[in-house]
């Protein structure tokens, strides 16, 4: 029969409209500043960095490697090396990011400096309400801005935050092991030589990208 | 007047306002946005004014098909610029006042294109924008928290001296030169009076 779907169309339109009135399953609308849906757990929006411990600048986990820099396909992201070294959360000298700012009104969500990151140091966020009127300050996220915790981490992702958890701590085990054998190593071989050790934490370090060329500011080209 | 003694006041059953208070009320609760969507970040516009998110909440419900009854611009998605001219067309045929709202990355500084020949690196380029939304694309509540933003830039505009919106300011720009396809972009490539070159303090 002609017109018979948008009878059909109608009919429900008429009882969803009705019901919603008597049940609140019908009632669909999420009033969003007072309530939120639930995010799902794999949701997205923006890189973030993890720090360990309580002191965001000393706990940072990126040793400004510049892979994520690198990789970004839109350039969003902008690191600059530090000169000098600081111990990182386990102690060990590293280098950290100088400056280390995200442009988010570039950035793709594309998750693709997570995926190379081998320090386990950015993450994706959640936080998606971020509009602004201001261009330029509001949208350039700099390092303070861009550390969270990974207790953070822990809430907003779980499961994901309990494996690189799990897996971090396996490769520092590995790493102490490999660190106390090469000082006995070392020890052995200064007790048998009597000539300076070399220090032996250079076994411990994880390898840093030696020689990474400055990348130049990435600005507003037409 | 004093915030806490209008409240008091209004407890009592007395209602007390300014001109500038209710004329800003009349005009943030009534944003009427373009029904125009340029790429992905449209879908998620749609989305917004569907049931779930339902943006007839904060009185935004018509979506107009003609910019002369519109007051809103939401630039949703990538301004290519083979489209950009008519964009700004577009925004010059809006009465005042008229607001813009670039969202996600592509319409804010061309996102993922950014590198590429045939996409606008920012439709602030060419016409002033009120609210940026960051995201690829950016949520549906996103858009609803810009649109409180906006709401709130609206709500605490003055209607008088510096400041005032551009359909009380008789010297204010009210035409926005429309670029055209050069030979190898479009000419011009910004609007100075819009867009002065950023300063980015690093």
């Amino acid at each position: 029969m002609l017109g018979e779907g948008i009878l059909k169309g109608l009919a429900e339109t008429a009882r969803n409209a009705v019901g919603s009135f008597v049940s609140k399953d019908r009632l669909t609308t999420v009033e969003y500043p007072e309530e939120r849906l639930p995010l799902p757990e794999a949701s997205r929006n923006f890189p973030f960095l993890v720090y360990d411990g309580t002191d965001w600048e000393k706990g940072l986990r990126c040793v400004a490697c510049q892979i994520c820099e690198k990789e970004c396909p839109p350039k969003c992201i902008y690191i600059d090396k530090s000169k000098d070294k600081k111990p990182d959360a386990f102690g060990r000298p590293q280098i950290y990011p100088a400056k280390f700012d995200i442009d988010i009104s570039v950035c793709m969500s594309c998750q693709i400096c997570v995926e190379v990151c081998p320090f386990e140091a950015i993450k994706m966020d959640t936080q998606y309400e971020l509009s602004t009127d201001d261009r330029f300050g509001g949208l350039l996220l700099d390092r303070k801005e861009l550390a969270k915790s990974n207790e953070y981490y822990h809430q907003i992702h779980p499961t994901e935050a309990s494996e690189v958890d799990a897996k971090l701590a396996a490769e520092k085990v590995k790493a102490d092991a490999k660190a106390k054998a090469a000082a006995g190593a070392a020890a052995a071989k200064a007790a048998a030589a009597a000539a300076a050790p070399k220090p032996a934490e250079a076994a411990a370090k994880p390898v840093v990208l030696a020689d990474a060329p400055a990348a130049k500011p990435q600005g507003e080209g037409d | 007047m004093e915030e806490g003694l209008k409240i008091e006041l209004g407890k009592q059953g007395v209602f007390v306002t300014t001109i500038e208070e209710l004329y800003n009320w009349g005009r943030k609760n009534s944003v009427w946005p373009m029904q125009f969507g340029l790429a992905c970040c449209a879908i998620e516009m749609i989305a917004t004014t569907m049931a779930r998110y339902d943006l007839a909440r904060f009185g935004a419900e018509v979506f107009r098909p003609s910019p002369r009854q519109a007051d809103l611009m939401i630039i949703s998605g990538t301004v290519t610029k083979k489209m950009a001219p008519q964009v700004v067309r577009l925004y010059n045929q809006m009465a005042e006042p008229r607001y813009v709202i670039a969202m996600g990355a592509c319409a804010i500084s061309g996102g993922p294109f950014k590198q590429g020949y045939n996409v606008l690196k920012g439709i602030d380029r060419y016409i002033p924008v009120d609210v940026h939304i960051p995201g690829c694309p950016p949520r549906p509540e996103a858009l609803l928290q810009a649109f409180m933003t906006l709401q709130k830039k609206i709500e605490e505009q003055p209607l008088t001296g510096e400041g005032r919106p551009r359909h009380l300011d008789a010297e204010a720009q009210g035409e926005f030169p429309v670029p055209v396809q050069g030979e190898h972009d479009l000419e011009p490539t910004s609007n100075k009076l819009v867009w002065p070159l950023p300063v980015v303090i690093r």
